[in-house]
């Protein structure tokens, strides 16, 4: 099995340093830039969110874990902006979403679970016509430092999207959403579909960008690799946060902690 | 650069990049140039045939007129070219100039079989078949449109990049306004560069080139203004395209279609073919009646004449031309009924074209082009008109004068000379034309 670049190229995680105040991001390590307060979400009077209420801190990787139908992508979107809260609040880098949805959408890099972007462009066009529609100008150099952050392959910048793997599209919108330089990533189901050496490559990614002092909320039904990556993890139900879980001091969630919590709940409301 | 200029050029280069949408793009482009050049190929050769028919009027005049002396054999054998010269507009919208006659030679024989010899149908809700600019714009340009717009958002949605647009755009214009407004640029200047040499070959008025340009461009944005809304909150493009074309079908299709049938069931109208033969009967028929009866018929309707009907032998032209107008007044009725019908047609494809916008389009356009139904009526109008000049000029010789010397032939009424002007009405028996031709 050959060694993944990404982590050979990139520093270990341990020789980060932590104890900066500020982060590259602008925001105070551990501000609150998320924050979900009893929010409820409904369909036709069908409750999707209930009572929903979490934080995400500058620096942190907060995993939202859950099966299928539990409310995660709802979650998402509402922080997005696209479902608009029945009650209660989602405040974004300190603003209400509703009240002010181009800021915060400014603040934030969404990464979809299918990062498919245009297949007859090559990433390097992808980026800068990403970049375009957020009006901001990053040169070549920049680019190219961002297609080495993520280790996407030289080779595979300049050639069409369409011949990538889901591996490549998940780096080149991580490129796109690092370029973006948003304080705030939201990342969909990021390692669906990814083999386990992508996974992992990932994981480092997201571990390094909250280094910097990014905030992440991920949504995931991965339990290993929410454990892996997030410093806290809710596990959501049916729409209600039936359980949260932090990282130790050791940095590390419990795999089977959550993951017999998981199951737990899964049962129950099955 | 400019905010806004900057995020159409991102987009314009954008579209040349998705090779559907240029190919798309080009074939509108080709499209419209092929009706362009088609429209100006049939007006100018509708023009030189006008242009021909003059000359070889001319010469045929003066033949008749150094052959013969009495003006009965002028009359008989004189012909006189009327027609309607297409307008500068009219290689964009050819109308009805297909199916109505534009050039007739008329002589002083009776004129209901000189004008209906070919039967006009309802053509004013034909929409297939005639490939000119207006077709192309009015019937076809909304499938381009539709094929343009309809997975804007739909093929964003299923390709799961619909929420990163989005929530990466700057602003709703960055995105959607910037690429909606790039696509409609682009297929209007496709549509509309083609026309624009169209009018600069053959001289246009430019209040007309600027009339048609805004209601193209008025015409294309609802299009694309349905297509966008009823493409925005869906997440399947062939469902959207399969509604829209639904749509268009509707509208530019089977709404003409059955408003046709509709009119053609409710307006009953006599055939051409009925009035000719009616006309020609009666002709026929004077030969064979006491020239008394045909004498009391002609005077009955032209008293001026009752002091100069008696005849000297077996034949006289003044007879044989009183019977052409007998014959064309015994017509007179149906052919009254067949112009009521037109107009009432005409009147109520009006009514069905605020149904269908395409239709709606088209018949404006050929009401400014001057070849729709209206602009054919009034050629017939005014080959009514010249024919009773031709009678006035000659039944005063032949009821009493005789011969005309060569310097009164140079007063021989032609068609250019008595071309009406449009205030002007003449008394054609029965023709409730200026009532009619007030008609939009």
């Amino acid at each position: 099995m050959t060694t993944p670049t990404a982590i050979n190229k990139t520093p270990p995680i341990e020789q980060k340093t932590f104890d900066k105040h500020v982060s590259n991001t602008g925001a105070a390590l551990n501000d609150t830039m998320i924050e979900v307060s009893s929010l409820n979400f409904s369909i036709k009077n069908n409750a999707i969110l209930k009572n929903l209420s979490f934080s995400v801190a500058a620096g942190e990787v907060y995993a939202l874990l859950g099966g299928n139908g539990a409310g995660k992508s709802t979650t998402l979107k509402t922080l997005l902006g696209f479902n608009k809260p029945t009650q209660g609040s989602v405040k974004v880098a300190g603003k209400e979403v509703t009240q002010a949805l181009d800021f915060v959408r400014g603040k934030t890099a969404y990464l979809p679970e299918s990062a498919t972007l245009y297949p007859h462009l090559t990433a390097r066009e992808n980026v800068e016509y990403f970049l375009s529609l957020a009006d901001i100008k990053k040169s070549d150099e920049q680019i190219n430092a961002a297609f080495n952050r993520v280790a996407l392959q030289r080779d595979a910048w300049d050639r069409h999207m369409q011949t990538y793997s889901k591996g490549m599209r998940q780096k080149t919108a991580i490129a796109l959403a690092i370029l973006r330089e948003a304080p705030i990533f939201l990342l969909d189901e990021p390692t669906s579909g990814l083999d386990p050496v992508a996974i992992d490559e990932f994981n480092q990614l997201v571990r390094e960008l909250a280094l910097t002092g990014a905030t992440i909320l991920m949504v995931t039904h991965d339990v290993y690799g929410a454990c892996q990556v997030a410093n806290r993890i809710g596990l959501l139900k049916n729409g209600e946060l039936v359980g949260e879980y932090d990282a130790p001091q050791s940095g590390r969630i419990d795999t089977e902690q959550v993951h017999a919590a998981f199951g737990h709940h899964a049962n129950r409301g099955a | 650069m400019s905010y806004l200029l900057k995020q159409l050029a991102r987009e314009w280069r954008f579209l040349l990049r998705q090779k559907y949408l240029v190919v798309l793009l080009v074939c509108t482009f080709v499209m419209s140039g092929f009706a362009v050049f088609s429209g100006l190929s049939e007006v100018t050769q509708q023009k030189q045939t006008i242009e021909r028919l003059k000359a070889a009027d001319l010469t045929d005049l003066t033949n008749v007129q150094h052959k013969y002396e009495d003006p009965g054999s002028l009359a008989y054998y004189s012909f006189h070219l009327t027609y309607s010269s297409p307008s500068n507009l009219a290689f964009a919208a050819l109308g009805e100039r297909d199916i109505y006659p534009w050039k007739h030679r008329l002589n002083l024989l009776a004129l209901e079989g000189q004008i209906y010899e070919s039967d006009a149908q309802n053509a004013e809700l034909a929409q297939a078949g005639k490939i000119d600019f207006v077709f192309v714009v009015s019937a076809l340009a909304p499938l381009i449109v539709i094929l343009l717009f309809h997975d804007l958002f739909a093929n964003e949605r299923t390709s799961g990049r619909h929420d990163l647009l989005v929530t990466t755009a700057k602003s709703y214009f960055a995105l959607w306004g910037a690429r909606i407004a790039v696509r409609l640029i682009a297929v209007i200047v496709c549509l509309m560069l083609p026309f624009y040499i169209g009018t600069l070959l053959s001289h246009s008025a430019l209040a007309d080139v600027g009339f048609v340009t805004f209601i193209c461009v008025i015409y294309i944005a609802f299009w694309t203004a349905l297509s966008v809304w009823w493409g925005k909150n869906a997440s399947s493009a062939p469902r959207v395209a399969s509604t829209l074309i639904g749509f268009w079908v509707l509208v530019a299709f089977i709404i003409p279609i059955l408003g046709d049938l509709v009119i053609n069931k409710t307006v009953h109208s006599p055939k051409g073919g009925d009035i000719v033969l009616t006309q020609r009967e009666a002709v026929n028929d004077a030969w064979d009646l006491p020239k008394k009866t045909t004498m009391d018929a002609f005077v009955a309707s032209n008293p001026q004449w009752k002091d100069h009907v008696d005849m000297q032998s077996e034949f006289e032209w003044k007879w044989y031309y009183a019977f052409q107008q007998v014959g064309d007044e015994k017509a007179g009725e149906l052919s009254h009924a067949y112009r009521d019908a037109a107009h009432t047609r005409y009147q109520l494809a009006g009514i069905v074209s605020w149904f269908s916008p395409p239709l709606l389009l088209q018949r404006t356009f050929t009401r400014l082009a001057s070849t729709d139904a209206l602009a054919a009526f009034r050629y017939e109008y005014r080959m009514r008109g010249f024919h009773k000049s031709l009678r006035e000029f000659y039944y005063p010789w032949l009821f009493i004068k005789g011969n005309p010397p060569k310097a009164a032939l140079k007063n021989m009424p032609s068609f250019k000379k008595t071309m009406l002007n449009e205030m002007d009405e003449p008394e054609v028996t029965g023709v409730k034309l200026k009532e009619n031709l007030s008609v939009n």
